[in-house]
């Protein structure tokens, strides 16, 4: 214990880390009937945390070539030591993060968390679902098996109807013309290098920012929280969060164990595309609508008014900390709480039909 | 006889002999160039559609757009817009051919190598050598009209070649060609036949191959019959016809006993067994001297025969129930989520082992065939061993999960009450 005191000691005189100590043992969390929601964000970042682990481990043996990409993955499942269980949990968790993410992004929107002044926290927070549906996206087509490849074919030629920038942007995607090994080697790059970067830096902002900020209280919950004894942070509610965290193990224990996630067949470029492709769960809404989309809608391509309509989507919600100018002062326009249940209601519902085979 | 008389004469000999020989061959353009004449100019204006039709075929038929026209086989003058002149019958034209004039006229050209060299250098020039040696031409030389022609097959005008897929004549469409006469029940009895061989083909694995698979390769009626020289194949040539494709088959056929005890019957060999027409997928259960088993035809309890089939059914159907049993094992555990390449790999040795035994039947040795039946299990024996490893892995892992489960368990009970005592 002395030794450990000596240690604390000498890092307090260099660092002086007793102001963090102090700030960490005063902070609290608000304890009101939604308080339940604030686990969300930590839980997201638990299963980030689990895919850096097993995606390094993953590193060990991955090789990012259109020859021996599905091989090592067929390799790591089969051959590897517990290798089919860090394959299975990083792609378990990979979805659970994103389920995690999408349902803290709700929690906060529907408690209208992102009004001033915590903009950048709502941005940044945007900005990290983006990433890790990049995250997904480019997972997706590293194990090199035939859905993944048809399905990133098919992904990578959306982004070809872009205006001006459309084919520009195809060639930079797929390192060519087609998605061939260079897409492949492409997409590694931008899945264990550039985007981990990024999301490193936007979630130390992030993570900065709520501490800063603090937990936030909806205005109508401010007087309960008010009455109810606030949660200390250190330890109470770092122990509170720790059982959602062995609950989510628990989670990807249990599925990797009992739905190993499937390899399929090796992917090859030259056969036609099998029936069925379709892109991982949380893009099939967007899938889905721009399959329903007519070729061509007042002269306007179908596929490029579709992707206009996901971006002005994607920015109004983006700007929503602006647009809705209620919330500034805490009370926040109805319209927004609206368009949030809309939003979260097409999603679902889009994502569930899908699943369900009823747009086949 | 007068001259005016004599030269009459002369006309309506001539005239005679154009139309139950060829024509000459009048125009005949630059292969690979399309012909030009009246005879289409004119045609594709008249009223009468029956007159019209021939013209309107004409681009898609492979003799027009190569270069030779209407008279090349209908003779007249096809340089000539007066109607009475292009079709003059002293220009050797004839409008409608007798059966009879039309394998002559198309042989005219089909059987000239040299001419034939011009156009289509890889088709044979003996079709109408061959079709003289058919049922169909012999019929004809005897003044049958009913028998079929090469226009009957082929068609007269529009003529596609063979490999185009709208040609009568295309793989997929030759069954239905043969069927506009072998199908008509009525007409074939006059000769002898069911009319039942159409329909009996299209139950065959042949036919599935054709139509389900698209496979062009499979046989249909000219594989085994010929097409120009088309006939049924007799006894001796059976097996001849179908060891052309069943190598292996008939190389163990001719091992056999059956071999010379069926020539000595005078039975066809392969057909005795298979049928010929309606040949179905071949069942281990028609092995045996049962009802509806096959070598109790030939066979009776007790001799040889049905010994060696009773014998050869009972290490088949051991050998299928093995390989059904390990199919289903290593599909449950791949079920499971394991990854079983290497039971797969040896499954597929044990069923390439088991239709190698299913060949040896054609040996009618039950010693051959339990020789290969005895590979099939040696490789389902692999494919069990990888999957009882499997279902152990599985165990462990299972196993594994839910020692972990308490683990996590007991850890979220013991922060549970810690964060209860703290907050009391």
């Amino acid at each position: 214990m002395r030794a450990l005191e000596k240690l604390w000691q000498a890092l307090d005189q260099r660092l002086e880390l007793a102001p963090l100590v102090e700030f960490a043992t005063h902070k609290e969390v608000p304890s009101h009937r939604h308080s339940w929601a604030y686990y969300f964000g930590g839980l997201t970042l638990f299963f980030f945390l689990v895919q850096v682990t097993t995606g390094i481990l993953l590193l060990l043996y991955y090789r990012p070539t259109a020859e021996a990409a599905f091989e090592s993955v067929q390799f790591i499942v089969t051959r590897v030591p517990f290798g089919w269980l860090i394959r299975s949990v990083h792609s378990w968790s990979a979805n659970l993060m994103i389920l995690s993410a999408f349902a803290h992004m709700f929690s906060v929107y529907f408690m209208g968390s992102y009004a001033k002044p915590r903009e950048m926290t709502w941005w940044s927070g945007f900005a990290l679902l983006g990433l890790a549906m990049g995250f997904g996206f480019s997972g997706y087509l590293l194990p090199w098996n035939e859905l993944s490849f048809f399905a990133t074919r098919i992904g990578t030629d959306m982004v070809s109807k872009v205006p001006l920038a459309g084919a520009w942007l195809l060639k930079f995607l797929r390192g060519g013309d087609e998605v061939t090994g260079a897409t492949l080697t492409r997409f590694f790059g931008f899945h264990v290098a550039v985007l981990p970067m990024i999301t490193a830096a936007l979630l130390g902002l992030h993570l900065a920012l709520i501490q800063r900020q603090g937990m936030h209280v909806p205005e109508k919950l401010a007087e309960e929280a008010k009455r109810r004894k606030p949660i200390r942070f250190a330890p109470n509610f770092m122990l509170r969060e720790s059982v959602v965290w062995l609950a989510g193990l628990a989670a990807l224990a249990a599925l990797a164990a009992f739905f190993p996630w499937e390899l399929g067949t090796k992917a090859d470029p030259f056969a036609a595309a099998p029936a069925g492709i379709h892109p991982e769960w949380y893009f099939l809404f967007m899938f889905e609508t721009l399959k329903l989309i007519p070729a061509h809608v007042l002269g306007i391509e179908g596929e490029l008014l579709g992707l206009g309509v996901f971006g002005l989507g994607g920015l109004i919600w983006f700007l929503v900390p602006v647009l809705d100018r209620g919330s500034r002062t805490g009370h926040r326009t109805r319209a927004f709480l609206v368009l949030g249940w809309l939003f979260l209601a097409y999603i679902v519902s889009f994502t569930l039909a899908s699943m369900a085979g009823v747009f086949k | 006889m007068t001259d005016r008389a004599t030269t009459a004469a002369l006309v309506i000999t001539l005239a005679a002999a154009a139309a139950l020989a060829a024509p000459t061959r009048t125009t005949v353009g630059a292969p690979g160039k399309h012909a030009e004449d009246s005879c289409v100019n004119c045609h594709a204006k008249l009223d009468d559609a029956r007159l019209r039709e021939p013209a309107a075929e004409a681009n898609s038929d492979i003799h027009h757009t190569q270069g030779v026209s209407c008279s090349g086989c209908h003779g007249g003058d096809p340089s000539s817009d007066d109607a009475a002149a292009a079709m003059n019958p002293a220009k050797g034209f004839v409008a409608k051919f007798r059966p009879q004039a039309i394998p002559e006229m198309c042989g005219s050209c089909h059987s000239d190598a040299a001419f034939m060299l011009r156009y289509a250098p890889n088709i044979p020039t003996d079709q109408l050598q061959q079709y003289r040696t058919s049922k169909h031409g012999q019929a004809l030389a005897k003044g049958d009209t009913n028998v079929a022609v090469c226009t009957s097959c082929h068609g007269a005008h529009g003529v596609r070649p063979p490999s185009d897929a709208r040609s009568p004549v295309y793989p997929t469409r030759i069954v239905e060609t043969c069927g506009r006469c072998h199908g008509d029940a009525a007409l074939m009895s006059r000769y002898g036949i069911k009319g039942n061989e159409i329909a009996e083909y299209k139950k065959s694995v042949h036919y599935a191959a054709l139509v389900n698979k698209n496979d062009l390769s499979a046989p249909t009626c000219k594989s085994c019959h010929g097409a120009h020289g088309a006939t049924p194949p007799g006894v001796s040539s059976v097996s001849n016809v179908c060891g052309s494709c069943h190598l292996s088959q008939r190389e163990r056929f001719d091992q056999s006993p059956h071999k010379d005890a069926f020539a000595a019957l005078e039975q066809p060999a392969c057909e005795s067994c298979h049928s010929n027409h309606a040949i179905l997928h071949p069942q281990d259960s028609w092995i045996g001297i049962g009802d509806k088993q096959i070598c109790g035809s030939c066979h009776s309890a007790g001799d040889g025969g049905a010994t060696a089939a009773g014998s050869i059914a009972a290490v088949l159907g051991k050998a299928s129930s093995a390989e059904a049993a390990t199919l289903a094992r290593v599909q449950g555990v791949e079920r499971a989520g394991m990854l079983m390449d290497e039971a797969n790999v040896k499954l597929e040795e044990a069923h390439q082992a088991f239709v190698m035994a299913q060949l040896e039947i054609h040996t009618a040795s039950a010693a051959r065939v339990e020789a290969q039946t005895k590979s099939v299990l040696n490789a389902l024996a692999a494919a069990d061993k990888s999957a009882a490893a499997a279902e152990a892995e599985i165990r462990y892992r299972r196993s594994g999960l839910f020692v972990s489960l308490i683990v996590i368990a007991f850890a979220m009970v013991l922060l549970i009450l810690k964060i209860r005592a703290m907050e009391r």
